[in-house]
C-alpha cells in the first residue's frame, strides 16, 4: 500500500467527514492499525472538525444543567443493567460474601428471639381464644338451658292438649256410639233455664253426665246425680261444674233408670238427696 | 477553556466511569456548549436542541464504561455520540432534504448566531466564515451535521456524484489551512 497516497487521495478527509461506504470504513480501520502515519493524518484531520466544532459551541440554556444532572441522578439505578457482563458478575460475588458472614454468628440468637417472639405470640393469641370460646359457651349453656324450659313447657302444653284431644275423641265416640242414650234433663219449676244432658248405654251401663247449664254451687256444695230406679233414688256419684262441665264427667254405672235427677248436696255427696234441691231432672225416653 | 480544566482527561474518565456526580458536573460545564452547539446546528430548533443535550448526556453517563481511551479521546467519543445522537432526532421527525438545504444554506442563520450567542471562539467562526466559501461551508455542514450522504449531496448541490468527494476534501483542506493560520 502506497500510504502517502492513499492519504492523500481524500479518503482521510472524506472518512472523517462520515462520508465514506462501509467498505471503505473497515479498509480505513486497517490502514489505520497498520500505518502510523495513517492514523496522525486521521486524527489531526479529526481534531480540526472538532475545531470547528468548537467554534459553534453555544451555551445551553442555564436551567438545562440542574434538570439534565438530575435525570442522571434519577438514571443511576437503571444504568446498572447497562454495565458490561463482566461487572455484575463480580458484584454477584461479593455481595454473597459480605452477606453470609455476618448471618452465621447470629444465627443461633435470632432464633431464639424469633422463637420466643413467635411463643409469646401464640400464648396471647392462646388467651384471647380462651376467653372468646368461654364467653361463648356461657351464652350456648344459657342458650340451652331457655331452650330446654321452652321444650318442657311445650312438652307439658302437649301433654295438656293431647289429654284435651283424647277427652274429645271419647266425647265423640259416645255421641257415635248408636247404643247410648241421651237424656236430656231441664230445669225444675224453681230453677227454670238450668240444662243437663245424661248419656248412658243401658247395656255396659257406662254413664257419663254433662252439665251445661248449672249455677256455680257454694265452696262447700256440690251437685250429685241421681238414677231414678222403680221410684227409687240411687246415688250416681258427684261432678264438678265450672271448667270440667264443659266436658262429659264420667259417673257412677248406673243401671235400669227410668229417670235421672241432679240435686245440689254438701261435699262429697249424701246417701239420700235432698229433693228441695233439685236443680235438673229428665225421663229415660221409651 | 484549556486553562480552566482541574482534571486530565485521565482524571475524568476515571471519575466519569465511577459515575461520580461531581465529574458529571465538571463534564457539562466544560462541555455542554459544544455539544449543545452541535445539536443546535443539526436540529435548529432550541427546545428540541435541549432534549437532544439531555439524551446526549444520557448516553454519555450510561454508556461510558464503554469508552475505551485507546480508541480515542474522550472529546471525540463525546462529539460522535452527540452528532449521531442529533442527527437520529433529526431523522426521526422526518426531515426533508429540503429543509436540510434551507437551514444550511441560510449564511444569515450563523451571522445571527454569532449576534445573539457569546460563542467560545467567536472570532475564529468569524475568520471561517469569512475565509470558506459558502459552497465549501454547505458540503462540510450538509455531511456533518445533517448526516447527508454523497448522493443526497450531489442532488442538493446539483453536481455530479463523482464530484462530490473531491470538493469534500478541497473544504476540508480549506479549513485546515484556516485553523492553521489561527
Amino acid at each position: 500500500m502506497d500510504v502517502q497516497r492513499y492519504i492523500s487521495s481524500g479518503i482521510i478527509e472524506n472518512h472523517v467527514i462520515g462520508l465514506v461506504s462501509e467498505a471503505e470504513n473497515r479498509e480505513m480501520e486497517v490502514a489505520i492499525q497498520q500505518h502510523p502515519e495513517v492514523k496522525a493524518a486521521v486524527d489531526a484531520a479529526q481534531q480540526d472538525l472538532e475545531k470547528y466544532v468548537m467554534m459553534m459551541a453555544q451555551k445551553p440554556p442555564v436551567h438545562l444543567k440542574k434538570q439534565i444532572l438530575e435525570r442522571l441522578k434519577q438514571d443511576a439505578g437503571a444504568a446498572e443493567p447497562a454495565i458490561p457482563v463482566t461487572q455484575p458478575v463480580a458484584i454477584d460475588e461479593e455481595i454473597p460474601v459480605i452477606d453470609y458472614t455476618p448471618r452465621t454468628p447470629i444465627s443461633p440468637l435470632k432464633i431464639w428471639q424469633y422463637g420466643a417472639a413467635a411463643a409469646f405470640t401464640l400464648l396471647v393469641a392462646s388467651a384471647v381464644m380462651n376467653i372468646a370460646y368461654y364467653t361463648k359457651y356461657n351464652d350456648s349453656q344459657s342458650q340451652y338451658a331457655s331452650l330446654q324450659s321452652s321444650q318442657d313447657s311445650f312438652a307439658a302444653e302437649k301433654d295438656t292438649l293431647s289429654a284435651q284431644l283424647h277427652r274429645a275423641q271419647e266425647e265423640l265416640t259416645l255421641m257415635k256410639d248408636p247404643a247410648f242414650k241421651w237424656i236430656k234433663m231441664l230445669g225444675t219449676p224453681r230453677h227454670q233455664g238450668n240444662v243437663a244432658t245424661i248419656c248412658w248405654d243401658p247395656q255396659s251401663k257406662a254413664t257419663f253426665i254433662l252439665a251445661q247449664k248449672l249455677p256455680e254451687p257454694p265452696p262447700d256444695m256440690q251437685y250429685q246425680l241421681w238414677a231414678i230406679v222403680n221410684g227409687k233414688c240411687i246415688d250416681a256419684g258427684v261432678f264438678s261444674t265450672g271448667e270440667q262441665a264443659t266436658s262429659m264427667q264420667k259417673v257412677k254405672d248406673v243401671v235400669n233408670a227410668q229417670a235421672f235427677a241432679v240435686t245440689l248436696e254438701k261435699k262429697g255427696g249424701s246417701p239420700t238427696p235432698t229433693l228441695d234441691q233439685m236443680f235438673v231432672a229428665g225421663k229415660v225416653a221409651g | 477553556m484549556g486553562a480552566a480544566l482541574t482534571y486530565t482527561e485521565a482524571e475524568l474518565v476515571t471519575g466519569l466511569k465511577a459515575r461520580n456526580e461531581k465529574f458529571f458536573g465538571y463534564l457539562y460545564d466544560h462541555y455542554s456548549p459544544a455539544l449543545y452547539g452541535i445539536a443546535l446546528k443539526v436540529v435548529v430548533d432550541e427546545t428540541l436542541a435541549g432534549d437532544v443535550l439531555q439524551e446526549i448526556f444520557l448516553k454519555i453517563w450510561r454508556g461510558i464504561d464503554r469508552y475505551d481511551t485507546d480508541k480515542g479521546r474522550l472529546f471525540t467519543w463525546m462529539v460522535n455520540i452527540a452528532r449521531n445522537t442529533a442527527i437520529d432526532t433529526l431523522r426521526s421527525k422526518g426531515h426533508k432534504l429540503g429543509q436540510k438545504v434551507q437551514e444550511i444554506g441560510n449564511n444569515s442563520l450563523i451571522v445571527d448566531q454569532l449576534a445573539v450567542y457569546p460563542s467560545v471562539d467567536h472570532l475564529g467562526l468569524a475568520k471561517v466564515v469569512e475565509q470558506l466559501n459558502k459552497e465549501q461551508r454547505v458540503i462540510i455542514d450538509l455531511a456533518y451535521y445533517k448526516g447527508c450522504t454523497q448522493d443526497e449531496i450531489s442532488k442538493i448541490l446539483d453536481i455530479p456524484l463523482g464530484t462530490v468527494k473531491t470538493r469534500m476534501r478541497n473544504a476540508i483542506i480549506q479549513l485546515r489551512n484556516i485553523l492553521k493560520q489561527m
